[in-house]
């Protein structure tokens, strides 16, 4: 079972050993490896002068500078977040280091670090061109830095944008000026404004008008250095009647500290345009402990701007020991759709608080919600979510469905929906349940023969189907063998 | 066949897959032995010493009345939770039976058809059958079927089942009919092959032409191997399953035995009486 | 931000003459309370539980605490009798309790019923527990107001196994003068003990008015309470109502709220089902119309085992209005057989009117049934059509099914001559 982040390496046999090693040692995080690599960057700490480090590092021009410095003043202005949910430490800002990159920078592919490589390949990412036949584009972020992007020839060949976000402030400044930060502006929260001022680098796509983008988008991120906090950046752009789906996986290695992890994603869509934004993130949850593991502040947002757009997010969340993140929607163009779809699963101490807003603004407008929570452990898994009906969303409609299952006496699954309605034609609906998988459904498995843990992992995945059917194929498989992993140790 | 190149395989250091491979590679006289068997539920004796020998290739019938014990007994055998044996054994192919996990017991080949199939909702007919046949193989120290060989397998017992494909793509009971239940529950013990069947109730809900297919799919998998427990309140199952015995279970023992004349015989003058005309120990 | 104590309101509402000052223990929790409020003032909109109400405008206003008049406000009461509730009343009219037009003269047996202005002048060591709260939240600010200023209500004890046959009304009237008024109940069922309890809140003139009513009801072991609540305060009526229900093993509490009236009106539930096999039942309609601004907040704990809470709740916003509905369910660790089911549906009737609703649950056991709904929306087009279908015009079709969707959580109220009323007054509530 441990194998499946290693699934692309060159020896079953020694794959076999290391899983039946991984399985007498209980769970593990199978991603927890360390790359060995020369590393430099910035020394830990924040103030004007390491923003404008970040910024000249990335060679970046003086607008950008001043975006950055704008939103790190705003920043240190803000109040830190409380919330109510979470359980955490303080964070020291100042012991954060805001920018690690491998030492030698890559110019293509072929120049990138063999050890880098080899990193992504246990990861089961084909960022060698060679080893792409899954035939899905591809953007690996190591700590701050993009180190490379796959098919960048035939993307461009259909007018696809698809590049590191260093790249594209560089190459495409009147597009990237144009939306970054129309969607989530810096001052937007407190991670947010973090973010703006010291991203290192991320994703950027743009798919021109009329364009249906040829193949998946795909980004890996992963957190390797020490004391290193990841800002990354993406944008995703579809203009008129254009078409994408994006698939973002993230992992980190296993480090007694807590690592931070702040993110920002934007999506704008205009008329007649869809987007799909699918994610697995599996982060170092920390360990049985509660020692260790990811932070993660992500601010994602999706902008349907233009009439009949859509923009659908799938998420499966396993890993971070402290997750916060709402993508969001904002149904602007009259007969936008909006979606979410998420599966969350907790165990160990492991902490998340997800969901959604979906801003109903145009005529016609329609979400639809489907969330599926699992605590096992100690943990703690709450879906909020905020469904607004502003006054001119004539005819809106939302569909919002909550459902949490609990492994265990000490966990919790906690579920808070704000529902807020200003016109009198839309409608809303939400419905949640919570219940634990039931005495009489295991004893109807184990009585064919199917032991208690697979039998777990089967009702649990049964349970998620309908967020799993949302994912593309190769996730789905991923995202289910991602939580039997995550489930090990949760029964008995 | 299969159990005699088992004997002579290597087992790693499973307890369970060891024994239940032991078990199933000897042949003993009898399969199923339970001597004395007394079970409560929720504090409640419902068993009170019930004594019943079970060979290969048997058809057993147990009849009687509402909270006799029946549905108590198949629980207690397939290993329900909640179910506590307070005294007596159960033995299955020489070995002690109320050890082993449920899924043990699935795998040592004992089967429960459900009286109440419970609903999964998600999981997929076919894959969860695929799951328990290759669970119970696995442990059996079997070759694992893959997909081909799977749907292959399946689509022949379906045939000689008679049961539509459509099953196949629903969810695990979610939905089904009363009957389309129970037909499931026949066409799951087509697939997973048991060597003893305990059918609780199978025919409680079914109208007659429902029952005729159920009882024709237990026909088809009558076998000199294989054993059949059918739990039943009434006498019409067994006008269309014949059995060889026919048990009266009423206050937690088996008060009377005989052969199928005696479901008749309680189909004409009821339950009434049974328990009092025949003390404990009357059992033959 | 800003500076509490000098609110208006903060300033104003402080100076309250109050019975039995000098008791050592009553002035301290007073004192405390008092303290919290000058220092926190009035919760924003940041605070959770205040989300949806804004208090800003109130914090401007200010109201001298009580009423030197009281005794001598016209009411009619005539105007207070319900059908149905033919038993014992009491009245209070701007907080104080008024004898000549109470009835109490008939106490049944095992009943006993004072105005806690009275029973504080004698033993008033029964009350300590109830009455020593010290409330520290910043959102607890009316609770404090109360309870720092709070100067009379009702003190009812129902005997161990008995049962009170007729239903015992309390009354609240707002008459006349702008002031701020508080009153504090303390309620108690014995074991085993019955009571159907019937609290109303009325006006006389339309005085602009500050209310805070908080009650504590222990419902002890096996006992049975029907609690209903008909809200009908004037129009300048701002009422913040905080109850506290505590249930015992096997105690069973229903409740019925009827919210009609008032201006700003807030109502928290807070029960806590501390006994196993408990068991609480609340129905609610809320019709905000006009300018009206009703929140209704309920926060129910299961901590005991087998414990069961149903919740079904209704809201209809007409007009300006706007309707805020909060219900959590909580189940903690331990708390096994856990059945919770909590529904909260709404109609929206005007373009300027809002619903704001937020149904919680937060689970701490795994032995659990839980489950909620909450919807937003408007009337069925089917049923409309199928009305009209048989001859019924728009309109009253329209009327009908408001009506029938609102009466629905009101069905299963046993006295049937006061659902029948509360009935008719809700239909007059709606739009013609």
């Amino acid at each position: 079972m441990n194998e499946i982040m290693n699934k692309q390496s060159s020896s079953a046999a020694t794959l076999r050993d290391n899983a039946d090693v991984a399985e007498a040692l209980g769970r593990t995080y199978s991603a927890g490896f360390i790359t060995k690599i020369e590393m430099t960057g910035l020394p830990p700490g924040l103030d004007e002068s390491t923003v404008r480090a970040i910024s000249a590092i990335k060679h970046e021009p003086e607008w950008m500078t001043e975006w950055r410095l704008d939103a790190y003043r705003h920043w240190l202005t803000m109040p830190k977040p409380d919330w109510a949910k979470l359980n955490i430490d303080p964070i020291d800002y100042q012991a954060i280091s805001y920018y690690a990159a491998p030492k030698v920078a890559p110019k293509s592919l072929d120049e990138v670090d063999p050890a880098l490589l080899e990193t992504y390949e246990k990861l089961g990412i084909p960022l060698h061109e060679r080893a792409a036949l899954a035939g899905v584009a591809v953007d690996a972020v190591f700590d701050s830095v993009s180190v490379g992007t796959t098919f960048r020839k035939q993307l461009a060949e259909a007018g696809v944008l698809f590049c590191s976000m260093s790249e594209a402030i560089r190459e495409y400044p009147d597009i990237v000026r144009k939306y970054l930060g129309s969607v989530v502006p810096t001052g937007d929260n407190f991670f947010a404004a973090l973010n703006s001022a010291v991203f290192s680098d991320g994703s950027f796509v743009f798919i021109p008008k009329g364009v249906r983008c040829p193949m998946e988008l795909s980004t890996y991120f992963r957190i390797n250095a020490q004391n290193t906090g990841q800002f990354e950046r993406t944008l995703i752009v579809a203009e008129e009647g254009a078409h994408v789906s994006y698939l973002e996986g993230c992992t980190a290695p296993k480090r007694d500290e807590n690592q931070l992890h702040a993110a920002v994603v934007e999506l704008v869509a205009l008329e007649k345009a869809q987007i799909k934004y699918s994610t697995v993130q599996n982060w170092y949850p920390g360990d049985e402990n509660g020692v260790g593991g990811i932070y993660n502040f992500v601010t994602k947002r999706g902008d349907c701007r233009g009439d009949d757009s859509k923009i659908s997010w799938t998420q499966v969340e396993t890993g971070s020991a402290i997750t916060w993140k709402y993508p969001s929607v904002v149904l602007r163009g009259d007969r936008s759709v909006g979606e979410f779809y998420s599966v969350a699963l907790t165990h160990h101490f492991q902490q998340a608080d997800t969901g959604t807003k979906m801003i109903h603004l145009g005529k016609y407008t329609k979400s639809k919600i489907v969330s599926k929570g699992i605590s096992a452990g100690r943990s703690s898994n709450s879906y909020r979510g905020l469904v607004k009906m502003e006054k001119g969303a004539e005819g809106a409609r939302n569909y919002t469905q909550c459902d949490s299952l609990l492994i265990g006496k000490k966990c919790g699954a906690h579920t808070f929906p704000y529902m807020e309605v200003k016109n009198p034609t839309a409608i809303v609906e939400h419905e949640a349940t919570t219940s634990k998988i039931s005495d009489d459904q295991m004893f109807y498995c184990r009585a064919r023969g199917i032991p208690e843990e697979d039998a777990v992992s089967m009702i649990v995945d049964g349970f998620c189907k309908q967020v799993f059917r949302e994912l593309p194929m190769e996730f789905a498989v991923e995202a289910k063998k991602l939580l039997e992993v995550s489930l090990e140790g949760a029964v008995g | 066949m299969q159990e005699r190149t088992l004997c002579a395989m290597h087992f790693p250091a499973n307890p369970i897959a060891h024994e239940v491979r032991s078990y199933r590679s000897c042949r003993v006289e009898t399969m199923l032995k339970i001597e004395n068997l007394h079970a409560r539920v929720e504090g409640k004796e419902i068993l009170k010493g019930l004594s019943l020998e079970v060979n290969a290739g048997e058809v057993h019938a147990i009849m009687g009345p509402n909270g006799a014990g029946k549905s108590t007994l198949g629980n207690v055998l397939s290993g329900r939770e909640g179910y506590e044996v307070t005294a007596g054994t159960v033995t299955y192919n020489g070995i002690d039976l109320l050890t082993l996990a449920p899924e043990a017991r699935a795998a040592a080949g004992v089967f429960l058809a459900f009286q109440y199939p419970v609903e999964i909702p998600g999981v997929n007919n076919t894959y969860f059958l695929r799951a328990a046949l290759n669970a119970q193989r696995k442990v059996r120290g079997e070759k694992e079927l893959d997909s081909m060989q799977f749907l292959k397998l399946v689509r022949e017992k379906l045939k000689v089942m008679q049961i539509s494909d459509e099953l196949l793509h629903r969810a695990v009971n979610e939905g089904f009919s009363g009957g389309e239940k129970k037909r499931n529950e026949i066409f799951q013990m087509a697939v997973l092959e048991p060597q003893l069947a305990i059918l609780d109730e199978t025919d409680s809900g079914l109208d007659i032409d429902a029952l005729k297919q159920v009882a024709q799919g237990v026909n088809t998998l009558r076998s000199p191997q294989r054993a059949f427990l059918m739990i039943t309140h009434y006498q019409r199952l067994l006008d269309y399953v014949v059995p060889d015995f026919v048990h009266v279970l009423a206050d937690g023992r088996i008060v009377e035995s005989g052969d199928k004349s005696l479901a008749l015989k309680l189909e004409e003058h009821g339950y009434a009486g049974i328990g009092a005309s025949h003390p404990a120990g009357a059992v033959a | 931000m800003n500076q509490p104590a000098s609110l208006p309101l903060v300033a104003s509402l402080l100076d309250a003459p109050l019975p039995a000052s000098g008791l050592g223990w009553l002035d301290a929790a007073r004192r405390e309370n008092r303290a919290a409020f000058a220092a926190g003032g009035l919760p924003d909109t940041r605070v959770e539980a205040w989300k949806y109400t804004a208090l800003r405008g109130l914090a401007q206003r200010s109201f001298g605490s009580g009423d030197a008049a009281a005794q001598t406000r016209a009411v009619d009461a005539s105007t207070l009798a319900l059908p149905g509730v033919a038993g014992v009343r009491l009245v209070f009219v701007n907080g104080a309790f008024r004898a000549d037009l109470s009835s109490l003269d008939e106490l049944p047996a095992g009943l006993s019923l004072q105005p806690l202005s009275q029973a504080l002048l004698g033993d008033a060591e029964p009350l300590r527990f109830a009455l020593s709260r010290h409330y520290r939240d910043v959102g607890d600010a009316f609770a404090q107001i109360n309870a720092a200023s709070a100067s009379d209500g009702v003190v009812l004890r129902v005997a161990a196994h008995t049962k009170i046959e007729l239903p015992v009304q309390l009354v609240f009237v707002g008459a006349e003068a702008e002031l701020a008024w508080h009153a504090r109940n303390v309620i108690e069922l014995g074991a085993g003990a019955e009571l159907c309890l019937v609290e109303q809140h009325a006006s006389s003139g339309q005085p602009t008015q500050l209310a805070t009513l908080v009650s504590d009801i222990d419902v002890r072991e096996g006992a049975q309470l029907h609690h209903v609540v008909l809200q009908d305060a004037g129009i300048g009526a701002n009422l913040f109502r905080r109850n506290s229900l505590r249930l015992h093993a096997r105690a069973q509490a229903t409740l019925h709220v009827l919210e009609l009236g008032g201006a700003l009106v807030r109502h928290d539930l807070r029960a806590e089902l501390i006994g196993d096999d408990a068991q609480l039942h609340t129905r609610g309609v809320f019709m905000p119309h006009g300018r009206q601004h009703i929140d209704t907040q309920l926060a129910i704990r299961h901590q005991a085992l087998n414990t069961t809470s149903t919740s079904h709740w209704r809201g209809v916003a007409n007009d300006r209005a706007r309707g805020v509905f909060r219900g959590a369910i909580v189940v903690a660790p331990g708390a096994d057989g856990s059945d919770a089911n909590l529904s909260n549906k709404n109609l929206l009737l005007s373009p300027s009117a809002e619903i704001d609703t937020k149904p919680e649950l937060e689970i701490y056991a795994d032995e659990v049934q839980a489950a909620h709904g909450a919807t937003v929306g408007q009337l069925d087009e089917r049923s409309l059509f199928y009305l009209r279908s048989r001859g019924i015009p728009l309109a009253e079709a329209r009327a009908l099914l408001t009506a029938a969707f609102c009466r629905a959580v009101l069905d299963d109220l046993p006295n049937k001559a006061l659902r029948e009323h509360l009935s008719g007054l809700l239909i007059a509530q709606l739009p013609a």
